[in-house]
């Protein structure tokens, strides 16, 4: 056997669009084969054309050197090949040890045999070099561990083909390399892998091969050896490109724009996630959240957008208490807010672009209650035009446009509302390179404008990138402040994870 | 381009029709020449217009009513309950002060089964934008309430002296709406009914309040994000669909009945869900749905006279286009998702 999986020809069709025009590419057994391209290269169809979920146009899916026609997921599975999401497909309530055998529980007299299983899952486990709280709920389980639980269950499941979707998107620098680590291990017990990254350093470290996609064709085939990070960047956007190098700023000090003091949030479920905090965010500057998903952030974020009211503490925007506040409010006073849930929060995806542009002001561009149809316009296409969105029409709706020009879209509802402050949330998340630099470089303009940024990400290489000054963020406390020039994957790495800066 | 979504849109009649035409064919009867009779007797001649046009008035508003509301995203199916309020309010004003002028008798029973009809969606819109209880289950349930509770009052403390039926005195003279076509029982309600559909047109489409509340029930947490307050424009969109439902059973009281009796709506707040779903919230939709749905009633009826096909065969077809409005909407949902 050659090809463990691969693609040959492999065209699919949406109307006009050619989201994947003759793919080839081909992972041979016990090997990991990467896949790297930016928004809109069409890994995401290809990643269901493999997995049985859609079914090309021309070509073939290959499997054990065959041409194969899967007839959907639950085929794709039978013949090995399984798929972890970049959403986990988990069920929170459950142990570790619920979710990993779950619809294939081992039975014993028509009770699930428990013993059994955990047998089952601790063998798995020492195979994978990993060691696991079986008992542990998921919903109390850190990302990583999910993340290697999902692994695991399609191991458990009998897959020895495993897609991985930008798996370390969500992940510490630690917890990446334990991550690389197991799927080296996986690789070495004879399962081939196919792991799909925008990060090239992490593909250049692990992969065997290498295919590059972009608009939706194969324009790179190689192998780390013969390449490197700029050559795949270049091959991903086509032409060079070069993320800005974005100037630090000393502190200007002054009058803070915002202020919190003990600042306390809660998550949905009532669970204090969030503080005592305090911290200051001035004008013309950015100030730079690192952490691990789910150490607090969301809490921040939804604390310092008004979009929930603080469990306690004080919050003081521009010289005004602003806890408890309505959201508008919030807008009102001058905070703009980035959502890093672009697909709910951040737009209306089944509204047009004009009316996501206007969402929050329509009162301002109204008289006497009737919307002023002409002026939207006018300012949508000038503010569009502004962030560069590549768009057909306003009334055509938001969800017609690519992962990056939503983002766009979304700053440019914002900037237009001249904030003094802006709530950023994983900004660049989904974002290609491109679309990144962009980005980057409007969050530098706003700040030098004068405007303030609270930026919370979980891209440590963003955070160090954009930030003046960089706070950590662990289980809910600030670990440690360390202004741009301090800061380094390693020191903020280690506060991250609750460790005391070395 | 343009003709999709109205073909989408006629769909669910489609294929009603192509159901009751095998009904149709099963019982011995040829549907096309029952189809032609039926189109006849809804639209053929001035009177028999007249009673599709009467026929659809509270079906316009009914219609209406649960479009605000979905459009905001809350799937209230209390019309019904409001209809009944609202009806028996506006003939209770319409016997007891018929000494009063017209000019003000009418919009003094309109406007108090409008106001009934808000106050009862004020508990389920209070509970789902506070508490987030399912105002499915609520306002379901206050149908029975006030179905039971009007029945109630009708054939005790309401009923009218020496009548057998459970019902309140006619109303006033002075109370009834105008008839627009006498003899037929074409009536002012109808014109009332139709400007509120075309002012709900405009305001949806070119207003503050309506962009507001569309985007909300489109993504109740963007909107929440932009700064619009979901809650608050759920909480209205309960009231305002309350309202309408009221005033709709205040007309069918002053219009056409002419008095409140126990049994007073066929079903017009269900009927009204399924011309809301048909017309995907759309104020021309609702006016061609109340129609349709008006016509199939009065054109059933009077089949019955002239041919042997039996009236079912309306609420066979009534029934299938309601069915396949809701699976329609369930699949644009899914599709959605």
């Amino acid at each position: 056997m050659k090809v463990r999986l691969g693609a040959r020809g492999l065209t699919r069709r949406f109307g006009p669009v050619v989201a994947n025009d003759h793919i080839d590419f081909a992972a041979a057994p016990a090997t990991i084969h990467a896949i790297v391209g930016g928004n809109g290269a069409g890994k995401s169809t290809l990643m269901r054309i493999l997995q049985g979920v859609d079914r090309p146009d021309e070509g073939d899916v290959i499997l054990e050197d065959q041409a194969v026609r899967l007839s959907g997921p639950a085929d794709a599975y039978r013949r090995g090949v399984g798929l972890v999401h970049q959403e986990f497909m988990l069920a929170p309530p459950l142990t570790l040890l619920e979710n990993l055998i779950l619809a294939r529980e081992p039975m014993s007299r028509g009770l699930i045999d428990r013993r059994a299983a955990l047998r089952a899952a601790q063998a798995l486990a020492a195979s994978a070099g990993v060691s696991l709280d079986w008992g542990l709920r998921v919903a109390d389980a850190p990302v990583h561990v999910r993340q290697i639980l999902e692994i695991l269950r399609l191991i458990y499941r009998g897959a020895d083909v495993l897609i991985l979707d930008e798996p370390t998107a969500v992940l510490a620098p630690a917890q990446i390399s334990e991550l690389l680590a197991l799927m080296r291990k996986l690789k070495s017990e004879g399962r081939t892998l196919l792991f799909v990254s925008h990060k090239l350093e992490e593909v250049l470290n692990i992969a065997d091969a290498i295919t590059v996609m972009r608009a939706g064709r194969v324009v790179m085939s190689t192998t780390p050896s013969q390449t490197s990070a700029e050559a795949l960047a270049q091959a991903m956007v086509g032409e060079p490109v070069e993320m800005p190098v974005i100037t630090a700023r000393a502190p200007r000090g002054g009058v803070p724009i915002l202020s919190a003091r003990g600042l306390v949030g809660r998550d949905a479920q009532g669970g204090e996630r969030l503080g005592p905090v305090d911290f200051e965010v001035f004008p013309g500057e950015i100030v730079g959240v690192a952490g691990v998903g789910g150490n607090g952030q969301e809490e921040l974020v939804a604390c310092a957008a008004g979009i929930a009211a603080p469990a306690g503490g004080s919050l003081v925007f521009a010289g005004a208490e602003m806890g408890g506040a309505p959201t508008a409010a919030f807008r009102a006073a001058g905070i703009g807010y980035v959502s890093a849930d672009r697909a709910e929060e951040g737009l209306c995806q089944n509204a047009s672009l004009s009316d996501n542009f206007l969402a929050g002001r329509e009162a301002d561009f109204a008289r006497g209650g009737v919307l002023r149809r002409g002026v939207i316009a006018a300012r949508a296409r000038q503010a569009l035009a502004a962030l560069n969105v590549r768009y057909g029409r306003l009334s055509d709706s938001a969800a017609t446009l690519s992962g990056g020009n939503q983002q766009r879209l979304v700053f440019a509802r914002e900037l237009d509302r001249a904030p003094k402050l802006l709530v950023a949330s994983q900004p660049t998340r989904g974002v290609d390179i491109a679309g990144s630099a962009f980005i980057h470089k409007e969050l530098a303009a706003f700040r030098d404008r004068g405007g303030a940024v609270l930026l919370i990400s979980e891209s440590l290489d963003e955070v160090l990138a954009l930030s003046d000054r960089v706070l950590a963020i662990y289980n809910g406390r600030f670990a440690g402040q360390l202004p741009r020039g301090a800061a380094t994957v390693e020191t903020i790495g280690r506060l991250m994870l609750g460790r005391k800066a070395a | 381009m343009t003709l999709a979504p109205i073909l989408t849109a006629a769909a669910p009649f489609a294929l009603a029709l192509a159901i009751g035409a095998a009904v149709l064919a099963a019982t011995g009867h040829e549907p096309f020449s029952v189809y032609r009779l039926m189109v006849e007797e809804a639209f053929g001649g001035e009177r028999r217009l007249a009673a599709t046009l009467t026929a659809a008035t509270p079906l316009l508003l009914t219609g209406l009513a649960a479009a605000v509301a979905f459009r905001a995203g809350v799937f209230n199916v209390g019309v019904e309950g409001c209809f009944y309020l609202g009806g028996l309010v506006a003939a209770v004003v319409g016997y007891q002060f018929g000494d009063w002028p017209a000019a003000l008798l009418i919009p003094a029973g309109l406007m108090l089964a409008l106001a009934v009809g808000a106050a009862w969606m004020a508990l389920p819109g209070a509970l789902r934008v506070r508490l987030g209880v399912d105002e499915v289950v609520t306002t379901l349930m206050l149908n029975f309430i006030a179905i039971g509770l009007t029945s109630w009052l009708v054939n005790g403390p309401l009923l009218a002296r020496g009548s057998a039926n459970s019902a309140t005195p006619p109303i006033a003279a002075s109370a009834e709406l105008a008839r627009l076509l006498p003899p037929t029982s074409l009536n002012a309600g109808f014109l009332i009914s139709l400007a509120l559909v075309i002012a709900y047109g405009f305001w949806g489409r070119l207003t503050v309040g309506g962009f507001r509340s569309r985007l909300v029930g489109l993504n109740a947490r963007f909107s929440g994000a932009v700064g619009l307050a979901p809650g608050r424009v759920v909480f209205g969109a309960m009231i305002v669909s309350g309202a309408i439902g009221g005033l709709a059973g205040g007309i069918h009281a002053l219009g056409l009945v002419h008095r409140f009796v126990a049994g007073f709506s066929p079903g017009y707040g269900f009927t009204g869900i399924a011309i809301a779903l048909l017309a995907r919230n759309s104020a021309l939709g609702v006016a061609l749905a109340a129609v349709l749905f008006g016509a199939l009633t009065s054109a059933g009826a009077n089949i019955q006279l002239f041919s042997d096909v039996p009236i079912e065969i309306v609420q066979i077809l009534q029934g299938a286009v309601m069915i396949f409005a809701v699976a329609q909407f369930g699949l644009r949902r899914r599709s959605a998702a």
